[in-house]
């Protein structure tokens, strides 16, 4: 019947009805909640929060800011002629690629940045134009003039002004505190030696294809660091990437190496100020000794018991792993804590990296011997660079700064080495240099000391070592008669050609001591007269050229014969 | 005493009015004053008082069309009808003469659009052509072509307007009624699939604003500053709204003028700025409630006038409350369909009054055998 037809079709008609209602309930939902506010790529940070420079010691500009202006389009809101404003941008940004500003304007979506850097002439000129599908919004700019130049020491800003890495993210609240904006915060850098040192080690790493390098240059009284070189750098202005790229990683700070034969100084050393090497003319067999599964022998064997500074000369692995055994693992540790080397890398920067020591339960004798010569502990060349201040400054360890220290402060430090073993230790080093495996790192006139370190890469995976691949480092201070700098040259990795620390940092620690002496005011003298006093090793040693050894020269000066045959 | 009062004829009417409803219209009118006085930045001119009186006085004038018997409404049906069609033509004829398009006759006190009240004049027509249409003609060919007539000439004479929005809610409320009147339903399928084949031609007839508008409506992002200026300042009205909204008086998408016909058309929108989508949702509940009501009344009516009748109406108010919403939420092209009784303006509120009030006498008779 007709009604209930009627009424049939009414039913059909609210389910009908009931479905649309739900439509527009389903769409007011969606638009409330998902579609949510306009959402504009606004960059975080919209007020231009300048921050405060970052000058060297001697005032010369790492970074700084300036306020910009970032021009952006919103394509959907442009009122005019598009054609007409693409000409009007072209003109008042010369600088810019047309076939940027046109993809801009004519980008498919709702907003897109033209250009993140603009004067505020030009700012002002755009804004003349009236258009409102265009957004100039304030950016504080930070430049860092030096491009890439200490670039993880000083770090970089991310995109929404937030210091991503080195000084900018340590001092993140010092740069950004408005009650200190107008004082630049003073590194302990100098750019003259950052160059020299990153130039010089860029070089060889360069010509050996190497992997990355590391470099340290410090004062050895005050702990300042005045270079820290890592490489491969970026540039700090467009950090891009992520931080995790090989390039960020800062090697000098947060990358740990074993650093090899650069250790046996400290052994001699400890074990010096321990009174168990109460002569210098103890002589130590060199033949192989096996701990445990380890055979320990000498990479340049020389064939009969080393004195001690031979020891340290030939860079015997078994004389200072002995050395080691007698002083034990108790003192070892104390003085490894006592260097530094048991805590993370000292320094305002917080990329530190934690130094890799044998666990406590297993710092067995095999360790305490290996570590003698440097091996079975990684730390990082920052902690290599402070420990070796403290042995040649006269034995006060002071932790690693990147904060310039005002003139004539004193900073805190401990004693660590007595006075005299760290006076032993620069005529040994010194020795080193002019007769043993750091010849090459020997720059004339500048009286450098120094240990070359060459070890063998831990393999990618699993464990074990990689014969092939070698970290190369040069640890040395100059000049010796009294040191004040200690420079660090670590090549990680060569492929082409030697292989050897000797042959590869060395040459990089000379070349940056020739370019780094004279800035720093040290005064080359190739009279020897200026050679650190080593009579105490007098007959100890072999000299390599009797005719440029301290003791053969002051000999001669003195008119007495030259020691007969030296050592034997 | 009291008692005698109550029982006498007009307090016994009064208490058959369903008050629930009136009381909900009346909810929806307060809200809607509200959401004007916000829209003008927080005062009562030009839009908010105006709305209270006109929505008070047609809102008694509902009550006094729900005393109209339901033998007088079938009675006038075809009448209003021809007078109102008469009024459409004479539409045209003084917009042909004035040299223009234009919707409504001055009166002098008040301008009427007479496709307005079409839309419950073509209602009224249909419930009485099928109330007294035998069983079985809905399906034949003299059962089918009258009420496209009826629907088809009103229609193309709003179209000529132009006015695409009144012509669709014309023939939507004209072919819900032969829905009901149990056209067969090859009838709705075949010509539904013509026309969305026919769709290209009939895109073409359309004024080029108005394909602007369709267009507009499928990208709205293809001209953003110009057609689809409507509908995305009002997504992003009614998106930045949030759940809660922003709070009253706190839309600045309604405020700083960034939102069209924002007491108007797109009122919905500003609501929803403010309101968020509890606003939303309460509105569309309220309307619900009523639409419900009203369906409801159909379905209980004895006779088919009535019964057609209130479904009618209740379905030409829900497509007010859905062409509308959809508009401003993007759903369909933006064709000037105000929001029942929220919207600022006379005429919509007028016929959607009337509506209600038709329904409401509907209600009160609905028990009626015989008409």
């Amino acid at each position: 019947m007709a009604l209930g037809l009627a009424r049939q079709r009414l039913a059909i008609g609210i389910l009908v009805f009931i479905a649309f209602t739900g439509l527009l309930g389903f769409r007011l939902i969606e638009l409330s909640l998902f579609d949510g506010p306009v959402q504009r790529a606004r960059p975080a940070v919209a007020n231009p929060n300048i921050r405060a420079e970052i000058v060297d010691r001697n005032g010369v500009t790492l970074a700084s800011s300036f306020e910009a202006y970032a021009l952006a389009a919103r394509p959907r809101d442009i009122m005019g002629n598009k054609e007409a404003l693409i000409a009007a941008l072209i003109r008042i940004l010369p600088e810019r690629p047309p076939e940027a500003i046109r993809s801009a304007i004519y980008h498919d979506g709702k907003f897109r940045y033209i250009t993140r850097r603009i004067l505020p002439e030009q700012a002002e000129a755009i804004r003349r134009l009236g258009e409102p599908g265009l957004t100039l919004e304030r950016e504080a700019e930070r430049l860092y003039p030096h491009v890439g130049l200490a670039a993880h020491l000083v770090g970089y800003t991310g995109i929404d002004g937030r210091g991503e890495g080195g000084i900018e993210r340590a001092f993140e609240q010092r740069l950004t505190d408005p009650a200190q904006l107008e004082k630049p915060l003073a590194l302990a850098l100098d750019v003259r030696v950052q160059q020299a040192l990153e130039s010089e080690l860029k070089a060889q790493m360069d010509l050996q294809q190497a992997s990355g390098a590391a470099g340290v240059v410090m004062d050895v009284h005050s702990g300042e660091v005045l270079a820290l070189a890592s490489l491969p750098a970026f540039d700090s202005n467009r950090p891009g990437g992520l931080v995790g790229m090989p390039s960020h990683m800062n090697r000098a700070t947060l990358g740990v190496y074993e650093l090899g034969s650069t250790f046996k100084a400290f052994t001699i050393a400890m074990a010096m100020d321990t009174g168990v090497l109460p002569r210098m003319d103890e002589r130590f067999p060199t033949t192989p000794i096996a701990v445990g599964r380890q055979r320990i022998s000498d990479s340049h064997p020389k064939g009969y018991p080393l004195t001690v500074p031979e020891t340290l000369i030939y860079s015997s692995n078994v004389a200072t792993a002995k050395m080691a055994e007698r002083m034990g693992r108790q003192r070892q540790e104390a003085f490894l804590r006592q260097l530094g080397m048991m805590d993370r890398a000292p320094g305002e920067l917080l990329e530190t990296g934690r130094p890799l020591t044998p666990a406590p339960n297993n710092w067995g004798l095999a360790s305490v011997l290996t570590i003698g010569f440097g091996h079975g502990i990684a730390v990082t060349p920052l902690h290599l660079a402070t420990a070796y201040s403290a042995l040649v400054n006269g034995g006060i360890y002071r932790p690693a700064t990147f904060l310039k220290v005002p003139e004539g402060a004193e900073r805190p430090g401990r004693r660590v080495f007595q006075e005299s073993t760290s006076h032993a230790l620069n005529g040994m080093l010194r020795l080193a240099v002019l007769d043993g495996t750091g010849r090459q790192a020997d720059a004339d006139g500048y009286r450098v000391g120094g240990k070359t370190g060459t070890a063998e890469k831990v393999l990618e995976h699993g464990r074990g070592y990689d014969k092939r691949r070698n970290i190369t480092t040069f640890a040395g201070a100059f000049p010796m008669d009294n040191p004040r700098y200690v420079v660090i040259a670590m090549v990680d990795d060569p492929t082409v050609g030697s292989r050897m620390a000797g042959s590869v940092a060395g040459p990089v620690f000379k070349k940056v001591v020739n370019r780094i002496a004279p800035v720093l005011g040290v005064a080359p003298d190739t009279s020897g007269a200026s050679e650190p006093d080593i009579r105490m090793f007098e007959g100890l040693y072999k000299p390599r050229d009797p005719k440029r050894d301290p003791n053969a020269m002051r000999r001669a000066a003195a008119g007495l014969p030259p020691l007969e045959g030296g050592v034997r | 005493m009291i008692q005698n009062l109550l029982n006498s004829r007009w307090p016994q009417r009064a208490l058959q009015l369903p008050w629930r409803i009136i009381f909900l219209v009346g909810a929806i009118g307060t809200f809607a004053v509200v959401v004007l006085y916000s829209a003008a930045g927080g005062s009562m001119q030009p839009w908010a008082l105006n709305h209270a009186v006109r929505l008070s006085l047609f809102m008694g004038l509902a009550i006094v069309l729900a005393q109209v018997p339901l033998g007088l409404w079938l009675k006038i049906a075809y009448p209003l009808y021809a007078v109102i069609l008469v009024a459409l033509i004479g539409v045209e004829v003084v917009g042909g003469i004035a040299g223009g398009s234009q919707r409504w006759l001055d009166l002098g006190f008040i301008r009427l659009q007479p496709s307005e009240f079409m839309k419950i004049a073509v209602v009224l027509a249909l419930a009485r052509f099928y109330h007294f249409l035998p069983r079985g003609y809905p399906a034949k060919l003299a059962g089918i072509w009258p009420p496209l007539a009826m629907i088809g000439v009103p229609a193309a004479l709003v179209m000529l307007q132009p006015d695409l929005g009144t012509a669709l809610m014309i023939v939507a409320g004209g072919m819900t009624m032969m829905f009901l009147g149990g056209l067969p339903l090859k009838w709705f399928i075949i010509p539904g699939v013509a026309g969305l084949a026919s769709l290209p031609l009939l895109y073409n007839m359309l004024h080029d604003y108005q394909k602007r508008r369709v267009l507009i409506f499928l990208d709205p992002s293809a001209d953003p500053l110009g057609a689809g200026y409507h509908i995305t300042q009002s997504k992003i009205a009614i998106g930045s709204g949030g759940i809660f909204g922003k709070g009253f008086m706190e839309g600045s998408q309604s405020h700083l003028q960034y939102l069209p016909e924002q007491h108007t058309d797109f009122v919905f929108a500003t609501m929803a700025e403010e309101w968020g989508l509890m606003g939303g949702a309460l509105l569309l509940i309220a309307y619900g409630l009523v639409l419900n009501w009203g369906i409801r009344t159909g379905m209980s009516a004895r006779t088919r006038f009535a019964r057609m009748l209130a479904a009618g109406l209740s379905m030409t108010i829900f497509f007010y409350v859905l062409i509308n919403s959809m508009m401003v939420m993007g759903l369909a092209p933006v064709v000037g369909i105000p929001f029942p009784l929220v919207s600022y303006g006379g005429s919509a509120a007028l016929t959607v009054m009337i509506a209600l009030g038709i329904l409401m006498g509907v209600y009160r008779q609905r028990e009626l055998e015989h008409i």
